[in-house]
């Protein structure tokens, strides 16, 4: 037993989640603010293609998306072997490969919040901007970006409380090893299935629930300052 | 000074072609002409905000816009500032950074911000945020925005335009101000003939995405083809009243020695006013006429006839130039042609009082 009452075991499943969770959003933070700016600025051909990919991760059955993303990542997948090959790189049955799960899962509802967070921020903003000696990027980062910034902090929020419940796709890509790859739904899983587990399981559950409040009410809060910034 | 030379078509998708062919003049230029006309069009294109099929582009001798020549100088390289009709400040930051948003982003010599806060009172409201400001506020911190920039060129798009009388009247005067500061030369798009009259020495007249007409803005805006225009704007009177005084409860004035009664006046009245009002608000007679209601009756030689299908324009001389509106059966009637004498009356209750 250590603190909180929690087992080591369970202290590495919370913190191997928190570290997943916070990778995923960090590592497709970039690129959720340039797909939902490019989505809600810049209509372009294909464009219903690119959303139906985007958001095929909402409607598969995670364990399908996680052995899509085995076979793809995988030792000898095919962008996998080239990983291994030339870096060393092994995702599968890796941490690296519960953040790259959770970030497949969880960049549906990211790039949906910025995207709506650009859109109803008037793009005209930006051309006031150019007028005043701004250049593109110059405008974009002192315009455009803060006024979407508490609707792309809430889809972080959103996608890192995504991340710590992802189950499914987790354990088909990286496995259930404890310490490694064994995050908080899964060691909650595992208690479950062991004899004497039914008071860890518990304890994880309630952190759990008080995880998911905690970002839920920070989103919500995020949200309502974006509505009055915007009215 | 420099001035601002177009050239320019543009096609948009729902195929309305616009052909914007025009000089702006020294000092202040309107763009003039009935809304859908493509005054805003015109200004974007200026600006850099949106690329014409085809067209040239010249500020002062610099080109920014050659589609021939595969030339195109972006918004932020143009040193043109414009003032957008609903202002478009910065939500997320203070009058102050508003303000200082080009004043930082513009090389070479600066406009002191200081003075620019003090000509347009935004004292206090600079560190207030825009969503907290009025609308008079607001114009004044988008006004001062754009000339920090230090532009060649002031662009507004319609800063009159969903004003209040009184409130268009303190704009109009802290424009009046920043333009005698900076003398920056000026191009306003309006579709209000008594705004143009009052602000522009030069105007260029819009409509259905041709340029129609152009020149010093008195002369232009007496010619046919604003008359020929369906309205609004169509054509308006506005007559400077000298001599302003309160005689026996009501007020009255002088044009060129005619007396001149006045609708009520709020406050002390400045020694001359504008009056404005239609030219379907004149009634024509060949008689001095004794015992009528309507006190005005102001003399003069007929300068000009225009015949419209339905309709017809009179330009008399009273002193200063004033259109009428009849019937073509009434010109006839009266016998009105060139240097006729004729008086014009007009009811005081017609009148629009512009200081």
């Amino acid at each position: 037993m250590s603190a909180w009452g929690l087992t080591v075991a369970e202290w590495q499943a919370v913190r191997l989640s928190l570290q997943v969770a916070l990778t995923a959003v960090v590592v497709s933070l970039p690129f959720g603010v340039a797909l939902g700016w490019l989505l809600a600025r810049r209509p372009f051909r294909g464009q219903s293609l690119v959303e139906t990919l985007l958001n095929l991760p909402l409607v598969m059955p995670p364990v399908v998306t996680g052995y899509v993303l085995l076979l793809t990542f995988g030792r000898r997948g095919w962008i996998g072997r080239y990983l291994d090959e030339w870096f060393g790189l092994q995702i599968a049955f890796t941490w690296k490969g519960v953040a790259l799960a959770s970030a497949v899962m969880a960049f549906p509802l990211m790039v949906q919040a910025i995207r709506v967070a650009f859109s109803s921020a008037d793009a005209r903003l930006a051309q006031a901007a150019r007028t005043l000696g701004a250049g593109r990027l110059d405008a974009f980062f002192t315009v455009t970006l803060p006024l979407a910034r508490h609707g792309i902090v809430a889809g972080c929020v959103l996608a890192f409380a995504r991340s710590l419940g992802e189950f499914g796709a987790t354990l088909m890509i990286s496995g259930s090893i404890p310490g490694r790859t064994r995050t908080i739904p899964l060691e909650i899983y595992n208690l479950l299935e062991s004899p004497d587990g039914a008071a860890g399981a518990q304890r994880l559950v309630i952190l759990s629930i008080l995880i998911a409040a905690a970002a839920l009410y920070a989103s919500r809060l995020f949200e309502r300052r974006a509505g009055r910034a915007a009215g | 000074m420099s001035r601002i030379r177009v050239e320019c078509r543009h096609r948009y998708a729902d195929g309305f072609d616009l052909h914007a062919a025009f000089e702006s003049g020294d000092g202040v230029t309107a763009l003039f002409g009935p809304s859908g006309s493509g005054k805003t069009t015109t200004l974007h294109i200026l600006a850099g905000l949106l690329r014409p099929t085809a067209g040239r582009v010249l500020l002062g001798e610099r080109v920014l816009l050659d589609t021939a020549a595969g030339l195109f100088v972006p918004p932020e390289r143009r040193r043109i500032g414009l003032v957008f009709q609903d202002h478009l400040l910065f939500p997320h930051l203070s009058v102050r950074a508003n303000l200082r948003y080009g004043l930082v982003r513009r090389p070479g010599r600066r406009i002191d911000l200081e003075r620019a806060v003090e000509i347009l009172e935004l004292r206090q409201v600079l560190d207030r945020h825009p969503h907290t400001l009025s609308g008079g506020e607001r114009q004044r911190a988008a006004l001062g925005r754009a000339i920090l920039r230090g532009p060649e060129l002031l662009l507004l798009d319609e800063p009159l335009t969903a004003l209040d009388e009184p409130l268009k009247e303190r704009i109009l005067s802290y424009l009046e101000r920043v333009l005698a500061e900076w003398r920056i030369p000026t191009l306003f798009v309006s579709h209000d003939q008594a705004d143009v009259r009052r602000l522009a020495e030069h105007v260029v007249v819009l409509e259905a995405g041709r340029v129609v007409d152009a020149g010093p803005t008195a002369a232009t805006l007496d010619r046919a083809v604003i008359l020929e225009m369906k309205s609004p704007p169509g054509p308006v009177n506005l007559l400077r009243v000298d001599g302003v005084q309160q005689v026996e409860g009501h007020w009255e004035g002088r044009v060129r020695g005619q007396r001149i009664q006045l609708p009520a006046l709020a406050g002390a009245p400045d020694s001359a006013v504008f009056v404005q009002f239609l030219p379907s608000d004149v009634t024509l007679t060949c008689d001095t006429v004794a015992g009528l209601s309507v006190r005005n009756q102001l003399t003069g030689c007929v300068r000009d006839v225009i015949l419209l299908p339905g309709r017809a324009f009179v330009a008399v001389d009273v002193g200063q130039l004033l259109w009428a509106e009849v019937t073509p059966e009434a010109l006839r009637e009266l016998g009105l042609r060139v240097d006729s004498l004729v008086t014009c009356l007009v009811k005081t209750s017609a009148m629009r009082i512009l200081r």
